[in-house]
């Protein structure tokens, strides 16, 4: 079929909301192991389109192509590359009315039937890995954002999934817990984990990306590595981005 | 002087005295006045009419019950007759208001509108009218002669609904009845609590299979000790002459104020519980979806409890609501409470004793269940105060 | 390459919305089944084979299969008025419409101020009384115990109305006093009121309450029903409108005593205006729901409209005709609730929109 190199490869795609076309002709890959940093002005289909990926959101036309599976309408390949793919959200949706460990063990038990011992080992094991593994039969409504994120990012991993999506992980927190949260996607970037991070924070990027894509009006404007990036960018677009977010 | 009343601590205490002041000297005002009337007419006050054979007959009893019964088993029959009706027509109203929230978030466009019609048709018109309406539906079958005959067992008619039933005495099937509500409860508890989730499932199994089996064992022994000799177990209405024989007889009053309680009702819980369903924001779902749960999975481990957390609530104050209508069973001729309270006062003329019965009665029932239903609140509500929602 | 974007067609829609799946698909055929026949057999009844013209009642009685509306237009005067004077029921007529008017008018925003509102309504009030009591203006008196049908009906409404709001906001404002003992008592006042089912509340006013009421507050069966309810209602809407006050940011009121307001001003100007636009939705579902229940005096002998429309197919040559005489009854209580709670589902939305 095709060749399993590329993590992520979309085509051409198109996505419109009702008249509004929300992303335009985009042309993207990620290769297996690669850290993508999306960045761009509120409005630009970032978000969008990295939810396409998961399918969360549906894509008119072109094509996107996960792991070798192609993202249609079929059912079973959804399902299939929702389980390889692991995401992170803005505001966490942690499951509020279970535990921290219940939240981490309920996926990896009911899809990939694992049973409550081997899933709760996991879930441990994860837990120590981004530090919280005290507040494991806690709610989510007792820790603060940083832990809450913290133990979202957990959550998915427990799935073990081939790709991580991170839509905007940081921008809901108070500034004092960025930073934890940060050091958890820096130590998952420095084992090798294929990510996809939607974010404002130039800082992570710089330190981890292999690319940074630029995007604006829906449609991809530049995407270079970071010492590209940061230091000459091409496009006035992107210029005058960076200006905005690095300027003050 | 005129320095001390604006003071405020001494305005403040002013203020409370005279309120409270005011209510109790009217209270103490009717009371009197009230036992000034009663004297007047001859009613003696106080509670000792309660020994009194009342002289005349109930048409519906759970419990045996003669016309030489004193006032206070009266009155116990009336209160029983609306515990019995308040509990069927709740329950049977969450069992189908559940359905009808369902329906209208299930995403299938003609489920929902048949969903949404349920609710605005049954919502829209006054309780008394539906309960009017069924009771002359009812009322309108055919006589017992020619009665609607469904397999057999059950008739219909004009008469009543005649089911099949057991030969055993009331108090039997009530500690029948109770014991399965207390094994489904445990099976519930068993399934959902997290005393029991590391559990393997093939215990779980077992000990829900063993909790359902010892309620049969329960059952049968209680029929065994509860069976009226010189009958047969079975009781099946059959038709003889112009009657029914045998068999439970539902009078049309009682089934009219079921059907219609339960279908407003269930209209109201139907919202409820759409509403719950939402107020729960969309990340829950995609949560669920990104990590690849089923539709199904999601809806029943996600959705569901957050949605029935959400309106707990809500739902306590309609059921409490609820079972104060039914006391709309004296328009249609069934004996509840209310109606029991009001023949008392026009038999015995103590209407100031009854009314404080009556209300008693109610407040009882009322505080107990928003009690109860405070509880598994209390017990299953969310924790913490970081929730992000 | 551009890709245009193309409106999706009638039929790609219809399949999306309705066939997305295979049981998607088994739902939406078996429910379309369900509603076509229903509605079939409905139009079938209430139309097709209905009879509309009271001379044809024998049609009716031997079993035309369908409606015998002909009840309704033999009694639709009884079922309405009641049993006020056949020569005057032009007054009720007027009267039911000027307060189905007042109702509408409330909805619209430039009545939502208390003097507007108080205004408004108390107008209102009094045209229906007149015209319903007459004595005044060279109409001929008739006494509330001819009233009946559809304009008692909106005569007990409106009074409760007109009587339990300002009870209401004098329940709330007590209830969240900061002297213990007065917001404890009206507490439990309110909380037993509410714990009672109105039916029971309504008897004893009408039956039990002359027994302990000095001769001279006595006053008519129909308006110590009328105070009863007003009272039970009272206590509902107080504590919609305490829901409200608590909604209502702490800061509101401070500022408010920061800047010199006392206390009248503060919960005229500040706080009552606030909690009221909060608790709009409430509010509207309480009248909503005390409409509908005012079908309860029926059962304490009033002859509002439940009443008169039973009494309208009790006699001998219409008493098959209970369907059709409730659903007429059911369908007029239908269009008043229907379009009120869709009002209340409107502002819901309007007011939501308005505080993002």
């Amino acid at each position: 079929m095709s060749d399993l190199s590329h993590a992520v490869r979309i085509r051409r795609m198109e996505k419109f909301y009702g008249a509004f076309h929300a992303l335009k002709d985009i042309n993207l890959e990620i290769g297996k192991g690669e850290r993508v940093v999306i960045c761009g002005p509120s409005g630009s289909g970032k978000s969008t389109l990295i939810r396409c990926i998961n399918k969360l959101e549906n894509h008119q036309a072109g094509s996107i192509n996960v792991l070798g599976t192609e993202l249609d309408d079929n059912l079973d390949n959804i399902d299939e590359i929702r389980r390889e793919t692991g995401m992170v959200f803005q505001h966490f949706n942690l499951f509020p009315h279970m535990t921290i460990l219940e939240n981490c063990t309920l996926a990896p038990r009911l899809v990939r039937k694992q049973s409550q011992a081997e899933a709760e080992e996991i879930a441990m094991a994860y837990l120590t890995k981004v530090k919280i593994p005290d507040q494991a039969e806690k709610f989510p409504g007792q820790l603060s954002g940083g832990q809450q994120q913290r133990v979202a990012i957990a959550r998915a991993l427990c799935m073990k999934p081939e790709i991580m999506l991170f839509d905007e992980p940081t921008s809901a927190l108070d500034p004092e817990m960025i930073s934890e949260v940060l050091e958890v996607m820096i130590a998952l970037a420095n084992e090798g984990m294929t990510m996809v991070c939607v974010t404002h924070e130039m800082g992570f990027a710089r330190q981890v990306a292999d690319r940074v894509v630029f995007m604006a009006d829906g449609q991809v404007v530049e995407e270079a590595p970071p010492s590209e990036f940061f230091d000459s960018p091409r496009h006035d677009r992107t210029r005058a981005f960076l200006n905005q977010i690095l300027g003050h | 002087m005129v320095s001390i009343l604006k003071q405020k601590a001494y305005r403040d205490a002013t203020n409370q005295v005279l309120f409270v002041g005011a209510i109790a000297l009217t209270v103490l005002t009717f009371t009197m006045v009230g036992r000034e009337n009663l004297e007047a007419q001859g009613i003696t006050s106080g509670f000792g009419f309660l020994e009194r054979s009342t002289g005349w007959s109930i048409s519906f009893s759970l419990i045996e019950y003669s016309t030489s019964d004193p006032y206070w088993k009266a009155l116990w029959v009336g209160f029983l007759n609306t515990a019995f009706l308040g509990a069927v027509s709740l329950c049977l109203a969450t069992v189908l208001g559940l359905i009808v929230g369902i329906m209208r978030v299930s995403g299938n466009a003609m489920v929902e509108l048949v969903g949404a019609s349920f609710v605005e048709i049954f919502r829209n018109v006054p309780l008394l009218l539906q309960v009017f309406f069924w009771y002359a539906l009812l009322t309108a079958l055919p006589p017992p002669r020619s009665g609607i005959d469904v397999l057999g067992v059950i008739f219909l008619s004009g008469r009543g609904t005649y089911l099949p039933g057991l030969n055993v005495t009331g108090e039997v099937v009530f500690l029948a009845v109770v014991a399965l509500m207390a094994a489904l409860a445990g099976v519930l508890w068993l399934k959902s609590s997290r005393r029991f989730a590391r559990r393997s499932a093939r215990d779980k199994k077992r000990l829900t299979r063993g909790l359902l089996a010892g309620w049969l064992l329960l059952a049968i022994v209680l029929f065994w000790i509860g069976r009226i000799p010189d009958t047969p177990l079975l009781n099946l209405p059959y038709l003889k002459g112009l009657n029914y024989r045998d068999g439970i007889r539902v009078p049309p009053e009682l089934l009219a104020c079921i059907v219609g309680i339960s279908i407003y009702g269930a209209a109201y819980i139907g919202e409820i519980i759409r509403a719950g369903f939402n107020a729960i924001g969309k990340g829950q779902t995609e949560a669920g979806l990104a990590l690849g749960l089923t539709t199904w999975q999601i809806f029943t481990r996600i959705r569901l409890p957050l949605a029935i957390r959400a309106v707990l609530p809500t739902l306590t104050n309609k059921y409490v609501w609820l079972f104060k209508s039914t006391t709309i069973g004296i328009a249609v001729g069934f004996a509840d409470f209310f109606m029991i309270v009001s023949t008392s006062i026009n038999q015995s003329g103590q209407t100031l004793e009854l009314i404080a019965i009556l209300m008693g009665g109610f407040l009882l029932v009322n505080y107990s269940l928003a009690w109860v239903l405070n509880r598994v609140n209390d017990a299953i509500k969310l924790k913490g105060n970081q929730l992000r929602m | 390459m551009e890709t245009v974007y193309r409106e999706p067609t009638f039929v790609q829609s219809l399949k999306t919305r309705y066939f997305s799946n295979l049981w998607d698909s088994v739902f939406t055929l078996a429910f379309a089944a369900l509603v076509i026949w229903i509605v079939w057999n409905l139009f079938d009844w209430g139309v097709l084979n209905a009879v509309f013209s009271a001379e044809n009642r024998d049609l009716c009685a031997h079993g035309s299969g369908g409606a015998c509306w002909a009840v309704i237009d033999a009694r639709w005067r009884l079922i309405l008025f009641g049993l006020y004077p056949f020569e005057e029921q032009w007054r009720s007529a007027i009267a039911c419409a000027v307060m189905v008017l007042v109702a509408g008018l409330s909805c619209a925003p430039f009545f939502w101020s208390a003097r507007r509102l108080a205004g408004l309504w108390l107008s209102g009030f009094a045209i229906f009384y007149v015209l319903m009591r007459g004595g005044v203006f060279g109409l001929t008196p008739v006494f509330e115990q001819r009233w009946g049908g559809l304009s008692l009906t909106i005569f007990i409404f409106a009074s409760v109305s007109l009587l339990g709001m300002p009870l209401a906001i004098a329940f709330a404002l007590l209830r969240r006093s900061e002297l213990p003992w007065i917001s404890r008592t009206m507490g439990l006042v309110i909380d037993t009121i509410r714990s009672l089912p109105l039916l029971t509340i309504l008897f004893t006013f009408a039956i039990v309450v002359p027994f302990v009421l000095p001769d001279f507050l006595i006053g008519d069966k129909l308006y110590r029903v009328i105070v009863g309810y007003a009272i039970f209602f009272a206590c509902y809407q107080a504590e919609i409108i305490r829901g409200g006050m608590q909604s209502l940011p702490a800061g509101q009121e401070e500022a408010a005593k920061a800047l010199g307001m006392g206390y009248w001003y503060r919960i005229g100007y500040i706080v009552l205006p606030q909690a009221f636009r909060n608790a709009l939705p409430p509010t509207i579902n309480q009248f909503v729901i005390t409409f509908k229940e005012t079908t309860l005096v029926a059962i304490i002998g009033f002859f509002e409209i439940l009443a008169s429309g039973n009494a309208a197919y009790g006699t001998s040559e219409w008493n098959f005709a209970h369907v059709e005489v409730y659903a007429f009854v059911g369908m007029i209580f239908f269009v008043f609730v229907f379009a009120l709670s869709r009002y209340g589902a409107y502002l819901e939305r309007r007011l939501a929109v308005a505080s993002r």
